[in-house]
This record gives C-alpha cells, sequence and structure tokens, in this order.
C-alpha cells in the first residue's frame, strides 16, 4: 500500500460472532452498525496512512460505496489487504456475479479515502436499494 | 432440552427455564446463540400493507391477490425455517409455477452437490466427535460461524476414539486469508493463503502427498503439513465460504486432494452451510425438483440453470415473496436492488423487522421456528433434528411459516 491519503485495496469479508449477535437481535441498532460498518487494516499500512482508529474513510468501488470506521486489524502482516465483515455495508461494494462460478475470487477490490462524512447509516443502505 | 436454530449446528443441550409462558432463564447458548434467543422480545413484525399495520388476514388476503395476479413469481429464502415449511413452499412454487431459491452464496452448491452425489465423502458431527483426529478449517472459522462446533465436536471433546482430545489426540488446521479466531487456537498449523490462492494451495498439498516438493508456500512447512495428514488416521475437511469462493469453478481438483488422502488414510469432508436449515432446503429440492436450488417450476419439468439463479431470476420476475430469510441483508446490492424494482410487489414473512421487511409492501409476521413453532430441520451434517415449541407464540394470531405457506397454499 502507498504512502498516500488514497489506497487502493482488496477487500475479504468475514464472519463476525458480536456482529452476528447483534444482527439476530436488531439490524437496525446502534451496536449492529458498529460493529458491521468497520474496515480492519493492518498496522503499518495505518500508520503509513497516518489514521487513527475509528478514521471515517469512504470505501468505494465501480459497484458503490459506503462509509465506515478504519481500525487496526491485531493480525498484521497483511499489507494492502482490508477486512470487513460480511453485512450490508461489505455488501454495496459486492460485485453481482463475485459467487458465479466463472473464477476463483480473490475479494472486493476498492479504494479507501479519508472523509469527514458521517458513517453510513442501515436506513441510507435501504434508500440506495430502493432509488 | 431445548434446541437453538441460531445456526446451522442446530444445538440440542439447551437448558431453558419457562415461567408463565416465558422463558426466563438459559444455559448452553453461545454468544451467537443468545442473540437468536433474545430476538424473541426485539424487533418483532407486525402484519403490514404499504407500512401501514394492518389485520392478519388482511395481509395474507393482499399476499394471496399479489401472487395469484404474478406471471413470474420469484419465492426467495428457505434456509432459517423448518422442513414442513419448505415442503410448503416447493407446493406453493408448483402451484404458482414459481422459480423458488435460497440466498446462500451459489459457490457452496457444488461442494453439496458432489456430496450428496457420494463423489466426496462425508460423514456427521458424531462421527467427528468420536474419531476424528485431525480437523482442517479451510476458509472457515466455525469460532465465529459456529460458536460451538470446536466444543461439541471438533476440537475440545473426548470422544468414544478421542479420549486425550485436543490435549494430545486432536490437532486443528487452518488454511484462511486472515488469522481468524480459529486460526488463533490452531496457530501450529496456521497456513495463510493470498486471496484467491486456495487452487495453488491444494496443488501443494497434492505434490507434498506425492512426495514432490510443492512448488508455494514455505517448502518446510507445507512437508510437515504432508507428514501430519498422512498420519491421520480420521481426519475432517470444514470447507467454508472462503474456500469455496476461491475454488469456484475447480471443485474437480479439490475432489482430486479428497480422492488423494483417502487413497492414504480416512479423510471426510462436511460443509457449513450459515442458516439453521440450509441443507434441509437443499435436500428436500433435490428430492422434490431434482435439483438442489435455482428452479423454475413453471409449467413441464423443473427448469434449472443460469436465469434460474438469484441473480438472474431477481430481474426477471414480477412478484416476491421473502421468507426464511433477509435477502436484502444478504444480497449484493445489484440483486438487493432487483428485488425491489418499483413495479414488482414484495411480499415478506418474517418474525423480525427486517431490511426486507422495511421494503416490502406486504409484511406476514410469523412464529420463530425452534422457539415458537416446532417441526423438523437438517444439521449441518444431514442429520434430522426434530423440535416442539418452546412456547407459545407472544399473539394468539402469530402463525408458523407452514401454516401461513399453507393459508397462502388454500387460497390460491
Amino acid at each position: 500500500m502507498e504512502s498516500t491519503v488514497e489506497s487502493t485495496v482488496a477487500i475479504v469479508t468475514f464472519r463476525d460472532i458480536f456482529q452476528d449477535e447483534a444482527g439476530k437481535k436488531s439490524k437496525f441498532a446502534d451496536e449492529f452498525r458498529t460493529l458491521a460498518a468497520q474496515v480492519l487494516l493492518d498496522k503499518q499500512d495505518m500508520a503509513k496512512l497516518g489514521w487513527k482508529d475509528g478514521q471515517k474513510v469512504m470505501v468505494k468501488n465501480d459497484v458503490g460505496s459506503v462509509v465506515v470506521a478504519a481500525r487496526t486489524s491485531g493480525d498484521d502482516p497483511h499489507p494492502g489487504l482490508v477486512w470487513m465483515t460480511a453485512s450490508p455495508w461489505s455488501n454495496q461494494l459486492l460485485a453481482e456475479d463475485y459467487c458465479a462460478g466463472e473464477k476463483p475470487w480473490a475479494g472486493i477490490t476498492a479504494t479507501l479515502s479519508p472523509t469527514e462524512e458521517s458513517v453510513t447509516q442501515i436506513s441510507e443502505i435501504l434508500q440506495r436499494m430502493r432509488a | 432440552m431445548a434446541i437453538c436454530t441460531g445456526c446451522s449446528l442446530l444445538c440440542e443441550d439447551i437448558e431453558a427455564t419457562i415461567k408463565d409462558g416465558n422463558i426466563t432463564a438459559v444455559k448452553n447458548l453461545c454468544r451467537k446463540g443468545n442473540g437468536h434467543y433474545q430476538a424473541l422480545k426485539t424487533d418483532r413484525t407486525k402484519p403490514m400493507i404499504d407500512g401501514k399495520e394492518v389485520a392478519l388476514d388482511a395481509a395474507v388476503s393482499k399476499a394471496v391477490e399479489i401472487l395469484k395476479n404474478s406471471k413470474n413469481p420469484l419465492l426467495c429464502g428457505w434456509s432459517n425455517m423448518t422442513m414442513e415449511a419448505q415442503a410448503a413452499g416447493i407446493l406453493l412454487a408448483r402451484k404458482l409455477g414459481a422459480t423458488i431459491c435460497d440466498t446462500s452464496p451459489t459457490c457452496q452448491e457444488d461442494l453439496m452437490e458432489r456430496i450428496m452425489d457420494g463423489k466426496i465423502p462425508t460423514c456427521t458431527l458424531d462421527d467427528v466427535r468420536n474419531f476424528a483426529d485431525t480437523s482442517v478449517f479451510w476458509g472457515s472459522d466455525p469460532s465465529n460461524s459456529h460458536p460451538r462446533h470446536l466444543s461439541r465436536f471438533s476440537y475440545y471433546p473426548r470422544g468414544e476414539k478421542r479420549q486425550k482430545s485436543y490435549e494430545e489426540e486432536r490437532i486443528c488446521v487452518t488454511v484462511d486469508v486472515r488469522k481468524s479466531a480459529t486460526a488463533t487456537l490452531c496457530s501450529n498449523y496456521y497456513f495463510r493463503q493470498p486471496p484467491g490462492g486456495d487452487a495453488e494451495f491444494a496443488e501443494a498439498v497434492l505434490a507434498v502427498l506425492d512426495g514432490k516438493i510443492p512448488k508455494v508456500g514455505d517448502k518446510k512447512r507445507m512437508i510437515e503439513l504432508g507428514t501430519l495428514l498422512r498420519k491421520t488416521e480420521y481426519g475432517v475437511i470444514f470447507p467454508g465460504p472462503g474456500m469455496l469462493l476461491a475454488l469456484q469453478g475447480k471443485m474437480d481438483l479439490f475432489e482430486k486432494l479428497v480422492a488423494k488422502l483417502n487413497e492414504i488414510t480416512k479423510f471426510k469432508v462436511l460443509p457449513m452451510p450459515e442458516h439453521c436449515n440450509t441443507r434441509g432446503y437443499y435436500q428436500l429440492m433435490r428430492e422434490q425438483t431434482g435439483f438442489i436450488n435455482g428452479v423454475s417450476l413453471r409449467g413441464g419439468a423443473p427448469a434449472h440453470g443460469p436465469e434460474q439463479r438469484l441473480a438472474a431470476a431477481a430481474k426477471s420476475c414480477d412478484a416476491v415473496l421473502a421468507v426464511g430469510s433477509d435477502p436484502l441483508a444478504e444480497l449484493p446490492l445489484a440483486t438487493a436492488r432487483a428485488l425491489t424494482r418499483a413495479n414488482v410487489p414484495l411480499i415478506a414473512i418474517d418474525p423480525h423487522r427486517s431490511l426486507t421487511t422495511d421494503a416490502a409492501k406486504v409484511v406476514i409476521p410469523s412464529a420463530m421456528s425452534g422457539l415458537e413453532a416446532g417441526g423438523t430441520a437438517l444439521r449441518m451434517d444431514g442429520v434430522k433434528i426434530a423440535f416442539e415449541p418452546l412456547i407459545k407464540p407472544g399473539k394468539p394470531d402469530l402463525l408458523s411459516d407452514e401454516q401461513i405457506l399453507a393459508r397462502i397454499m388454500e387460497a390460491i
């Protein structure tokens, strides 16, 4: 990952028991959003970008975009690779044919850039679907 | 004992205390199961049409009207409900000439079909507990996805032939892009892969099993892995979504690897679907339509192909019934958009408020399977688990998914 403000990364999604528990109770609660709307970066990448835990970042690709909080993964080294939980937030970036059986999948390509915007709300995600 | 329908482990050892028709205490739930049980009291749905609360009968009647007027309905979801409800759904799909799909990633179907065809050997979770000495978590992280997998079956328990268990007799291996919670536990045998690198890893394992030097990975560690696999008496591979995505289109290679392992020793494969009754849905669909998922029952013989996949069917349908899942929360943006097109009425049957119920024209509340409604489901390994309702639904007119589908069927 280059030491620039915007970074191109590959996103790999994962399951998180805390998010799953929160989602079973309510997908509309702050607890679920806080746990789901995150992107986890390698510690060195965070340092290079000059980001601190909680930095709001716009994650964007050809499919869509979301604003989430950047956090350190605690699982380094994985330069240029970031983790997001499988959730309505990561689904905004997921290509329709990601699982079409044509070719091996190597993560979601996207760019990260710092933003002053608020973390995307679940209501906004729903509005985008219905737009 | 009660059951937990929070994931496809369907844990049967849940101790629930019930007083005056309410659950007052529960033991043995994992964190995910705890969320599932707490959901009895949170975000419950009410019958709605166009966002306004109506009587249940009115919501059911509206759903019937929509489905009757539809020429090409899509019935999707199905994996978080009983087999009885799934069977009622397949009957309804036949009656309507509908396309029927679940919301699981399609890439898990290839492996499941090979297992159901007997091309890849499988076993039960009880076999894992009793006999397995090596568990390989490949692209899977049960500590997060199926939290009691390790404690009930694959690592910690003392099974019939594994009395010394994880202290001496069980080893777990993880193959994953990220060092997951399960990988941290199995750190001696954690093999980090680049995204999409699983095919090369499979080739490397085949090479070391053939006594050759692997082309990728740390050669010394790969040879150690080969030695471990050769020494294994009863091994089980638990493929997860990471592996299934990375090996899509290359499942022949995985089948070849499993066949090679079985030339040397005994190795089984046990997929880990997430939802509580995905396996039951696949089995019923296969028995009744000949295909495990993505089938059109419009006239004549069941049709299965790219056009019947959820992504395509969502674009061509003129009405949607979503039940036993929250497709808008689980699917890529483009498919979610197709399901919520302005001129396509969406009916949602769900115990809980979800993205799908918020977008639906008609919402029909249902009882929670396993807690408020009884029936049967297939655990991830295909073992049938029957359960009675633990409590009566909070409202007297709250119906099970099966009852709602039967009422719709009757009216149609």
